[in-house]
């Protein structure tokens, strides 16, 4: 075998399709954009080839805690068709193997992308040289970042042990199934009936999840099994991050138990992250903690997590070809 | 997605049929914690009556896995592939096609293990944050520490933050770090000698020099 056609093996990077591992949970200041830098310097750190995209076009700043000063592209001008190429539009950053798409100069009036545009953007997004590319939704659970979780290969929602931050991750993990259900049933009564559903103060009765699903067996249960489906697919990561004590801890192991019980899903929970006042510094000296404070309290619990991920890279990698996931995307036509 | 009622004690505590009875106790006392009144992670979701209900299978649950002659009669009423529905996909990213084949006891029911005690092992060296992570990994809180060791929680909050110069002289502090150290769980023997190490070189650099 010459050179040439080493350059071409399944495992190079041109063929490898990277992971995508998109982070939300509704509330904003629970610390998304804190995990995903931390999350990528760590995974960076650990040998692997890491781009951060901001997806949040409303409140962009990644580019600020990545210390990239002013970026010159941005994944707004990919939105708007003034860059066709999604890959020019990575930026290097100080840190080794870790890229950026920045999220700036976003048009303020019109800032969320239409579906085709989503479509366009996830499928691009795969074609990317990267081993793992993390998504940071930003606050919110607008239809475009609905769909950006469900089309990722895993979906992480952070929160923290207050009540509000709870509450919120319920609601987008609440808009996230429904949509994932809504997509995958072919039945128009029935997705019109998810629709409904989704008010939560709709005249048919169906106050939970499985009041829905209930119903949908009743009516059509052909559809049931496609559900079913849907929510063994459906497997949200959960972490809780500034935890003060070991009962806040247990708060993660109690969602993870609600998701299984209220929504049917297999939530795993992902870790947590402890409260640390070096996390401050970091963010006041314009650098990632987990770089500038190695051994800090977060750091560790950071890098736990990113160990986690890493070993799953590797199998991810081999396995990749087959992850038919862009089509949930496809799917959403009528979803908004 | 099954009724509350239709589900097996194994599905109410979240754990395989082959659990053991460690992980019956621990997945009890976490369910009884998250499921209790006024819970921060079901309020949004169940009202006071679910929870209540919520509970009460709870117990019931516990009532028969914990008692090895009532939980193995009561496996023989189960039926056969029950066991692949009390085995939800755990290990992160994998889908769950290719885990029904796949998948193994040991993964279904150490993902408790694996967050709790994790792999703190590349640290050598014993200092403050390292036992505060261990002591809530660990699921213990401070108060219980203070309870147990009968050092207070003020003091033992500088000792988790590296406070030497709020903390008492060398012969008690010893004394301390191992009460500490066995309160929790670990080896004494490797915590305080690394501790106090760390303790003396910063006391003594903080000592002003005399001048002339």
């Amino acid at each position: 075998m010459d050179h040439d056609e080493q350059g071409s093996l399944p495992f190079c990077s041109t063929e490898k399709t990277p992971r995508i591992i998109a982070v939300g949970g509704g509330k904003g200041g629970v610390g998304k954009t804190f995990f995903v830098v931390n999350l990528a310097v760590a995974l960076a750190r650990l040998g692997h080839e890491v781009i951060v995209v901001d997806a949040d076009l409303d409140g962009a700043n990644l580019h600020t805690v990545l210390g990239v000063g002013n970026p010159s592209t941005s994944l707004a001008d990919f939105i708007a068709y003034r860059e066709k190429d999604l890959a020019k539009l990575v930026l290097d950053t100080a840190i080794p193997r870790l890229h950026l798409i920045a999220a700036t100069h976003a048009n303020l009036a019109s800032a969320q992308p239409g579906h085709f545009q989503r479509v366009r953007f996830l499928k691009d997004l795969r074609k990317l040289r990267a081993d793992v590319i993390l998504l940071d939704l930003g606050a919110g659970m607008q239809p475009a970042l609905m769909d950006y979780f469900l089309a990722a290969d895993d979906g992480v929602i952070v929160m923290t042990p207050e009540p509000t931050s709870i509450e919120n991750a319920y609601g987008f993990l609440r808009a996230a199934f429904y949509r994932c259900i809504r997509s995958a049933v072919s039945s128009e009564t029935i997705r019109t009936l998810v629709t409904d559903a989704m008010d939560q103060r709709n005249d048919l009765g169906i106050r939970s999840p499985y009041d829905l699903l209930r119903e949908i067996v009743a009516k059509e249960p052909q559809e049931a099994e496609k559900i079913e489906e849907a929510q063994r697919a459906f497997r949200p990561r959960l972490v809780v991050n500034h935890v003060l004590s070991a009962e806040e801890v247990r708060l993660g192991f109690a969602v993870r138990s609600a998701c299984q019980k209220y929504f049917g899903i297999d939530a795993e929970y992902l870790g947590y992250v402890n409260e640390d006042t070096a996390v401050r510094k970091a963010v006041t000296a314009g650098r990632p903690f987990v770089e500038a404070f190695p051994r800090s309290d977060a750091a560790v619990c950071i890098g736990r997590m990113a160990r986690k991920i890493a070993a799953v890279l590797v199998e991810h990698a081999a396995l990749a070809p087959s992850l038919p996931k862009v089509q949930v995307a496809e799917n959403y036509e009528s979803a908004d | 997605m099954k009724a509350l009622t239709e589900q097996t004690h194994y599905e109410v505590l979240e754990i395989s049929r082959q659990a053991t009875p460690a992980e019956v106790e621990r997945a009890y006392r976490l369910a009884k914690v998250a499921y209790a009144e006024g819970s921060v992670a079901m309020y949004s979701l169940f009202d006071e009556k679910e929870l209540k209900e919520q509970r009460t299978q709870i117990e019931r649950a516990y009532n028969v896995l914990s008692d090895a002659a009532v939980r193995a009669e009561y496996d023989q009423t189960l039926p056969a592939d029950a066991e692949l529905a009390t085995l939800p996909p755990r290990t992160f990213g994998l889908r769950p096609s290719a885990l029904v084949s796949s998948l193994s006891t040991a993964e279904a029911s150490s993902q408790l293990d694996e967050l709790v005690h994790f792999d703190d092992a590349e640290e050598s060296v014993w200092d403050g944050p390292r036992l505060r992570r261990n002591r809530i990994g660990r699921g213990i809180e401070i108060e219980d520490v203070a309870v147990l060791t009968k050092v207070s929680s003020t003091m033992l909050q500088f000792l988790e933050a590296d406070r030497f110069d709020a903390l008492p002289a060398t012969v008690y502090l010893r004394g301390f770090v191992d009460a500490y150290a066995r309160c929790i769980g670990l080896d004494p023997k490797q915590v305080v000698p690394s501790y106090m190490q760390r303790c003396e070189r910063a006391r003594q650099s903080a000592i002003p020099r005399k001048i002339g």
